[in-house]
């Protein structure tokens, strides 16, 4: 059996039954961002305490997408085209951009409502390595 | 304070990326060399060289590429000098116009007269994959190997976005992009110093392969090598030297702004919803100040030349330039107003769509364009009506903006 290993670690749970992707939030002005940073980004806040750790929103609409025709080279020539890139907008005011995973890539509209995925992204002799996706909502 | 003003501009031939040779800093010096000549200027008379840094991959991750990242100091050394202020400035595709930047402030605060702005650079060949250094592993600029984000597929992004804004089909974007091509490409064969002299048509370019939807390939630029030098001095100094030079009206930097939604290169996240601000704030602000230094509007910009990475960014630096209705920007490109003897000449040097990116010096090849057309010596590429102002407009990944403002000052 080979074991799943995220493509990096630190942008989402893992393991997990229901994995959401982790940011970072400011107390202090609540801005949020993604992957989780050590400081707040908003030029406005004060910057007087330590950003926190937390949880994304599993659910929220299409942005903007494109569909990549070529496969990448190494080292990233796990990336086989076509694959699916979007933008996802989170109810908290962050526009996520991931892979999209859909069955046919013409029932994709920009603001249908997406949800989180965490699924193999390829694998190798050893560990099947693992990114996260948007899907649509059924 | 000083006024600035350009007094010669020289660029090298656009060639493919990826080779070592010709040897860049012998193109370099090469290039700087003509520029001084045109300016009549010994390199003993400079107070400072400015260069870009450059792109070149670093081929072992256990040597340190140093001498890539200080060609003002060797192209100093190589050219002789009596002790000179090298500067060498990194700001991704835009740091060739953030050199001018550098230079235009130094010389209108007083401290310098002479300046020569330089840059070469070789690219790296295909999709530009960013390279994680072992002793710089940032999280924040992995999107390519967690989700295979290339440079193209953000701006496609981009694009379809735009045309749902507008309440458009993707198709509609699609055909004005092989349109700027078409036009694009028309002034590129005009041009001896562009690497491609092929005029293609619209069809052309909607027959080449999907790259990432909307983007065929001929929409979006190779990558090259190639650079350019410019001697730049203070007002006066530039009367002495010709009796036509071009001031610096303008030349601003920009950045990433907090609430840009739309998500610039590299990033996994922006921000949307209340926070959000106007798409594609970042690239309009160093534009807006630009105007304001110069003391002009959109309506005095009499040319432009835009860093066209893909055919979608002519048409979104129309939109920032502008400040207009998109569908002006539209309109403009469909009735063909950006070719020479159009309302707003666009990219007459052939843009990047013909030169191909030689990424931090791209800027370069913008300059040189507006010089000579200000100047009346564009030969085929020639604006038909009377030019005064002159925009030039760059962009880069991590957030790194430039526009200069040029006018005619004789």
């Amino acid at each position: 059996m080979k074991k799943e290993v995220p493509i990096m670690d630190g942008l989402f749970e893992w393991p997990s039954e229901n994995p959401r992707l982790i940011g970072s939030k400011c107390p202090r002005c609540g801005s949020i961002q993604f992957p989780k940073s050590n400081v707040c980004n908003n030029p406005d806040c004060d910057h007087s305490v330590n950003v926190e750790e937390c949880f994304l929103s599993t659910e929220g609409t299409l942005y903007t997408y494109t569909i990549h025709a070529y496969s990448l080279r190494e080292p990233f020539q796990y990336h086989k085209a076509p694959y699916i890139i979007g933008a996802v907008e989170l109810p908290e005011g962050l526009i996520v951009v991931g892979r999209l995973k859909v069955s046919d890539e013409k029932m994709l509209r920009i603001g249908m409502k997406m949800k989180l995925k965490i699924d193999k992204l390829y694998e190798d002799d050893e560990n099947v390595y693992l990114t996260y996706f948007f899907e649509p909502v059924m | 304070m000083s006024e600035s003003a350009i007094v010669s501009v020289a660029i090298t031939e656009w060639v493919e990326a990826g080779h070592p040779t010709p040897l860049l800093i012998d193109r370099l010096t090469e290039v700087a060399v003509r520029a001084l000549r045109e300016a009549k200027m010994r390199p003993g008379e400079l107070d400072a060289i400015i260069t870009n840094t450059t792109s070149i991959p670093f081929d072992n991750p256990s040597y340190i590429t140093t001498s890539a990242q200080h060609f003002a100091h060797r192209l100093a050394e190589k050219i002789g000098t009596h002790g000179v202020q090298c500067i060498n400035v990194c700001a991704a595709c835009a740091s060739a116009s953030i050199s001018f930047a550098v230079a235009d402030a130094m010389i209108k605060t007083g401290s310098l007269r002479k300046v020569l702005v330089a840059g070469v650079d070789n690219s790296p060949r295909g999709f530009y994959l960013p390279g994680q250094s072992v002793l710089d592993p940032d999280p924040a600029a992995a999107a390519i190997k967690v989700i295979g984000a290339t440079n193209p597929a953000y701006w496609a992004m981009w694009a379809r976005r735009r045309a749902y804004e507008m309440g458009k089909p993707v198709e509609s974007i699609k055909e004005l992009m092989a349109l700027v091509k078409e036009i694009h490409s028309e002034y590129g064969a005009r041009n001896p110093y562009a690497r491609y002299k092929k005029v293609f048509s619209a069809k052309e370019v909607l027959n080449s392969p999907v790259v990432c939807d909307p983007l065929h390939l001929y929409m979006i630029c190779a990558t090259s090598s190639g650079g350019g030098a410019a001697v730049i001095t203070d007002n006066e100094t530039a009367k002495k030297i010709t009796d036509k030079p071009v001031k610096i009206a303008a030349s601003t930097v920009g950045s990433s702004v907090y609430g840009e939604p739309m998500p610039r290169l590299r990033v996994f996240s922006s921000l949307g919803g209340d926070k959000a601000k106007k798409p594609f704030t970042e690239w309009r602000k160093p534009i807006e100040e630009a105007y304001k230094l110069a003391g002009i509007t959109a309506e005095d910009i009499d040319i432009l030349e835009c860093h066209d990475t893909s055919c979608f960014h002519t048409i979104n630096w129309i939109d920032q330039v502008m400040g207009w209705e998109r569908e002006e920007t539209d309109k403009l490109i469909r009735e063909r107003q950006i070719r020479h003897d159009g309302k707003l000449p666009v990219n007459l040097s052939g843009g990047t769509a013909s030169f191909g990116e030689a990424v931090m010096s791209q800027a370069f090849m913008m300059i040189h364009e507006l010089f000579r057309q200000l100047r009346g010596e564009a030969q085929e590429r020639q604006v038909k009506k009377n030019l005064k102002i002159g925009a030039c407009t760059a962009y880069g990944a991590y957030g790194a903006y430039g526009c200069i403002i040029l006018e005619k000052g004789w």
